[in-house]
């Protein structure tokens, strides 16, 4: 297996009636709120447990995109990755990723991950997402565009990368007279391609049929196992063998010397994660259009409640989260890992409000007792087995 | 249950037929009823698919012809419908098809919006022009509310100004059916609302002057979507253009007060009905 270290940047400052006094840290939630010293020091913060992990032994260090939000202070993945990958040597340097579906001129996303790869020396991973909802309000695109948005940017941003001659692009939503990409990338024929999946059958074969890597969120065991299931299903269904490792697990962790230690110490900071970082209605995750009928329908006949009515407790037990000992959290994704078959874990381990000490301790717990005992699992099949 | 669509329930089946018409890409549903000049009724981002009072109470004086817009309630969406330009052009052809002449243009919120950019594009093919609340209009000052990023509580209470005629309306817990079905009527209302400008078509203000229809404009006095501005701006820019308003009322408008706005719909339409080929 792979071991993949995550951040969100979260801003876990919120004032003390935040859970009265306001429905979402996102988009409307005043950035008065954003305390300039202190922002400043959680971003050094942050990028000194991105630049640990590769230390520690992980395998790939991850950034993501989101706006207007205290969830996540990273608008700019790329910058985010810019800053880390002079400073580190060896891991694998992940966009997870940037928001194609929302961005104005998705060239600029081709020409910034190609310099990313030279700056990381070919380690740069780029996943492309649609961007959740309320991205949609925070740049006035309109939702129901968001999927035909994505597959053009995305055919555009390959195209780009792949070919070796100017060409025109002329498509709905994006008109290039010139494409002509300088620098191109530093792996052949370009990076390699993550893609978070949430259920809809469309994204589980485009995933299959273009041999990218398929991405969890934040969701129970029952529904990750189905849309694995699903991304096995479309793969053979196209004669591609399933790979482990084109399936990446995503999954808060946290790590202390007991359980009771991490139960403790780690509730709030779930908590913080799902009730207050994750806290928005449904209108605001489901823009109109956003959701195909047939993808809506199946979340609302899942019975999968919002986040914020989700107690720790139910977090735990449905699988959304694994906190505990190293051994309880080594069992306890082992336990997953045969369950839902992944080859990649995406391990988000600063969480929610936690402290930078709390963040250090859990992951050098992990790296330490916990990678070791899960190195072996699902490797991919026919390949020596890594330990 | 996300947003405004569901707020308009079917209330009365009336004396109407259903009807569908092909077009392509799809077929469009459209309700019917009453007799004597054409009306054609465009609804608003609630309000698809349903014969309300309001309908009712026109069509003792007119022939009321309410089409669901593409992608709302009973009609399919139409892949080449997908700007409100596109609409006018839909719905020219809609007239042509029904055979009608000259017919009156009642349109309500979004609705509003398309029957004025319909009288701006053929200002011969229409007979008189009601706009009843009409969005459309770009006014920096005065932003109509965000109806997409609203709980379904705040909708209602963004709609109308006495709740106790909104609880009326309201069912208890909506099925999944319902949910979904409420999603489909606002995705179709985002295609053509949703973006950069927002709602509206910055160049309809200055077009406004081409309207030849004799027309009215009708606020309801306590609109919280649309504010009554945008209303007063149409009536200012379209020639000899009456202005009136509804007292006590929300954005619900019909939903809330229908006799009224029947009333002030169908008098002025009857006032200003020319007999058929008299001003051709």
């Amino acid at each position: 297996m792979k071991f993949v270290f995550f951040h969100l940047m979260p801003y876990p400052y919120l004032p003390d009636d935040f859970d009265e006094n306001h429905p979402s840290p996102s988009l409307t939630f005043p950035n008065k709120f954003f305390d300039r010293k202190r922002g400043n020091q959680l971003y050094h913060r942050y990028l000194d447990e991105l630049e640990y992990a590769e230390r520690l032994g992980f395998d790939g260090i991850a950034v993501n995109e989101h706006h207007q939000s205290a969830y996540g202070l990273m608008p700019s993945p790329n910058i985010m990755a810019a800053a880390l990958a002079r400073r580190t040597e060896r891991a694998k340097l992940m966009v997870l990723g940037n928001a194609i579906g929302v961005r104005g001129n998705p060239l600029r996303v081709a020409e910034e991950i190609a310099m990313l790869d030279h700056l990381s020396n070919g380690r740069v991973v780029s996943g492309f997402v649609r961007g959740i909802g309320w991205e949609y309000f925070a740049h006035s695109i309109n939702p129901t565009h968001s999927r035909e948005r994505f597959d053009e940017a995305h055919d555009l941003i390959i195209k780009a990368w792949t070919s070796d001659e100017p060409f025109q692009w002329i498509g709905k939503h994006y008109e290039y007279r010139y494409v002509n990409l300088w620098p191109r990338t530093v792996q052949e024929p370009h990076p390699p391609i993550f893609i978070p999946g949430a259920g809809s059958t469309e994204t589980m074969r485009f995933v299959a049929a273009h041999g990218y890597t398929y991405m969890s969120v934040y969701a129970p065991t029952t529904l990750v196992g189905r849309w694995f299931d699903g991304y096995r299903r479309a793969a053979e269904e196209l004669g591609v063998e399933p790979d482990p490792e084109k399936l990446t697990f995503s999954v808060p962790i946290y790590v202390a010397e007991t359980d009771e230690q991490a139960h403790s110490e780690g509730r709030r900071h779930v908590e913080w994660l799902f009730h207050r970082g994750l806290k928005q209605g449904f209108q605001v995750v489901y823009p109109p259009g956003y959701m195909s009928p047939g993808s809506l329908r199946g979340v609302l006949m899942s019975g999968m409640k919002p986040y914020t009515e989700t107690s720790y407790e139910e977090l735990l037990a449905g699988g959304y989260v694994v906190v505990g000992s190293p051994d309880t959290v080594a069992a306890r994704l082992s336990e997953l890992q045969r369950t839902l078959g992944f080859g990649q874990l995406n391990g988000l381990f600063s969480i929610g409000d936690i402290t930078h000490d709390e963040t250090v301790r859990s992951m050098e717990l992990f790296a330490s007792k916990v990678i070791p005992a899960l190195r072996p699992l699902g490797a991919a099949s026919g390949t020596a087995v890594a330990v | 249950m996300t947003n405004a669509a569901e707020v308009a329930r079917p209330v009365v089946a009336g004396s109407a037929a259903e009807e569908y018409l092909d077009f392509p890409g799809g077929r469009v549903h459209l309700l019917r009823g009453g007799a004597g000049r054409p009306v054609l009724f465009l609804h608003a981002a609630g309000g698809a698919g349903q014969w309300h009072q309001y309908h009712e109470r026109l069509a003792r004086r007119f022939d009321v012809i309410a089409p669901d817009h593409p992608g709302f309630a009973g009609s399919d969406e139409l892949p080449d419908v997908e700007g409100v330009d596109d609409l006018v052009l839909h719905y020219l052809d809609l007239i042509e098809r029904l055979g009608l002449v000259r017919p009156h243009v009642v349109g309500a919120s979004f609705g509003g919006w398309i029957a004025a950019e319909l009288a701006v594009a053929r200002p011969d093919v229409i007979g008189s022009l009601v706009l009843l609340a009409p969005a459309g209009l770009r006014l920096p000052e005065h932003p109509p509310a965000d109806l997409f990023f609203m709980t379904p509580e705040q909708v209602v209470g963004a709609l109308f100004h006495n709740l106790d005629h909104a609880a009326a309306l309201f069912p208890g817990e909506p099925s999944v059916d319902d949910i979904l079905a409420a999603y489909r009527d606002m995705t179709a209302l985002a295609r053509f609302a949703w973006g950069s400008p927002f709602l509206s078509n910055p160049k309809l203000e200055r077009r406004l002057h081409r309207v030849t229809a004799p027309t009215l404009v009708v606020t309801p006095v306590e609109d919280r979507v649309i504010p009554v501005e945008h209303g007063r701006r149409y009536a200012d820019l379209i020639p000899n253009a009456e202005y009136t308003v509804v007292e006590d009322c929300g954005h619900a408008m019909y939903f809330e007060k229908p006799a009224e706005f029947a009333a002030v719909t169908g008098d002025f339409l009857a006032r200003t009905t020319a007999p058929i080929g008299g001003n051709r």
